[in-house]
């Protein structure tokens, strides 16, 4: 294992495709943290965080090969993957149905208490809060400002996970934020 | 670059920094357990590619070699017969080849025309001279329905 934890992403990729199992271990330990918490911020769902991230590197581990670093990062790559894994399993769930609304949903709990009025609006309520606009956003929303504010992609990194332009990001995001303030602002004149 | 909110910057900071989480241990385990299991089939995949690659070079080589009369075979075959049921007294006209006791029994045969070089009819029990040594002759291959050289005929 410690022949392999200083090689670069490029060399454990090329590893992986022989099928080095130390090489796969340092990539997998490397990038698991991030492409779980894409999933799971994505979907609010503990257990399509859990299948996204093994299908991700299910897919690392098929065509590591193919990996192209011309066309950007191994992050942008590994999250243009758990996007569409992401994506697909939304749409596989109910439509009509959020992640907020739904009794399994590891936010249900906390969605269920925000509804008090008057409870104070605490740091992690706040938090919590925002947890739940992000999660209320249309996926397109969702995924600019998960990559670029929770995961701090910049904009050309987005665009290559997200497969569009630079200025498709740029609006998007801007489209996010705005309605992320403007939900946070109703909550807060809600709670006065 | 986008104007944000100074305080959804902040819930967004926070939200970031907060759960920073990771996969559970056993999405690891079945991914190292897959790993496992893909270059366990990998390598056998890759025996299986080598056997058969080995078997078919063999067979290869048993052929040509069980096939040719005497080493040295120079021409390919300028005329073939096949004879549907073949036994016993279609050798009478053919010298038996060495070693050929051990092969089944011919259930039809073929003869294959060939250009045999004289020195190789040493190998058959005839005097050759050096004089004719390096001389050439057309000869008859008795192949059995394995493809196997059962016997030799001199055409001239």
């Amino acid at each position: 294992m410690s022949n392999v934890q200083t090689n670069g992403d490029s060399d454990l990729l090329r590893l992986i495709s022989r099928g080095d199992e130390d090489a796969f271990l340092t990539f997998y330990r490397r990038y698991q943290g991030p492409v779980y918490r894409f999933a799971l911020q994505m979907s609010g769902k503990v257990e399509i965080a859990e299948e996204v991230t093994q299908d991700v590197f299910m897919v690392v581990m098929r065509s590591a090969r193919q990996y192209d670093a011309k066309r950007g990062s191994v992050a942008a790559y590994l999250y243009g993957v758990a996007r569409n894994f992401v994506l697909r399993r939304l749409e596989q769930e109910r439509p009509y149905l959020t992640a907020l609304d739904d009794p399994e949903s590891e936010y249900a709990g906390v969605a269920a208490s925000d509804q008090d009025p008057l409870a104070d609006l605490t740091r992690n309520e706040r938090v919590e809060g925002l947890r739940k606009a992000v999660l209320a956003l249309p996926p397109a929303y969702r995924e600019v400002v998960v990559l670029c504010d929770l995961h701090e992609l910049d904009y050309a990194e987005a665009a290559t996970a997200l497969e569009c332009a630079v200025g498709t990001v740029r609006s998007r995001l801007h489209r996010a934020r705005a309605l992320l303030t403007e939900k946070m602002r109703a909550e807060e004149r809600c709670a006065v | 670059m986008n104007e944000i909110d100074p305080r959804l910057l902040e819930g967004l900071r926070a939200l970031a920094s907060d759960g920073l989480r990771e996969a559970p241990v056993s999405v690891e385990t079945r991914l190292l357990g897959e790993l496992r299991k893909r270059r366990k089939v990998a390598r056998r995949n890759l025996w299986i590619a080598l056997g058969s690659g080995t078997l078919a070079a063999a067979i290869a080589i048993a052929m040509l070699l069980g096939s040719r009369p005497a080493p040295g075979v120079v021409t390919p075959a300028s005329a073939v017969q096949e004879s549907a049921q073949a036994d016993d007294d279609s050798m009478d006209d053919f010298y038996r080849l060495p070693d050929t006791d051990y092969l089944p029994p011919m259930e039809s045969a073929m003869v294959v025309r060939v250009q045999l070089p004289v020195s190789s009819l040493r190998l058959m029990g005839l005097p050759v001279s050096e004089e004719q040594a390096g001389d050439s002759v057309q000869a008859d291959v008795l192949l059995g329905q394995d493809g196997l050289a059962r016997g030799v005929r001199l055409v001239e």
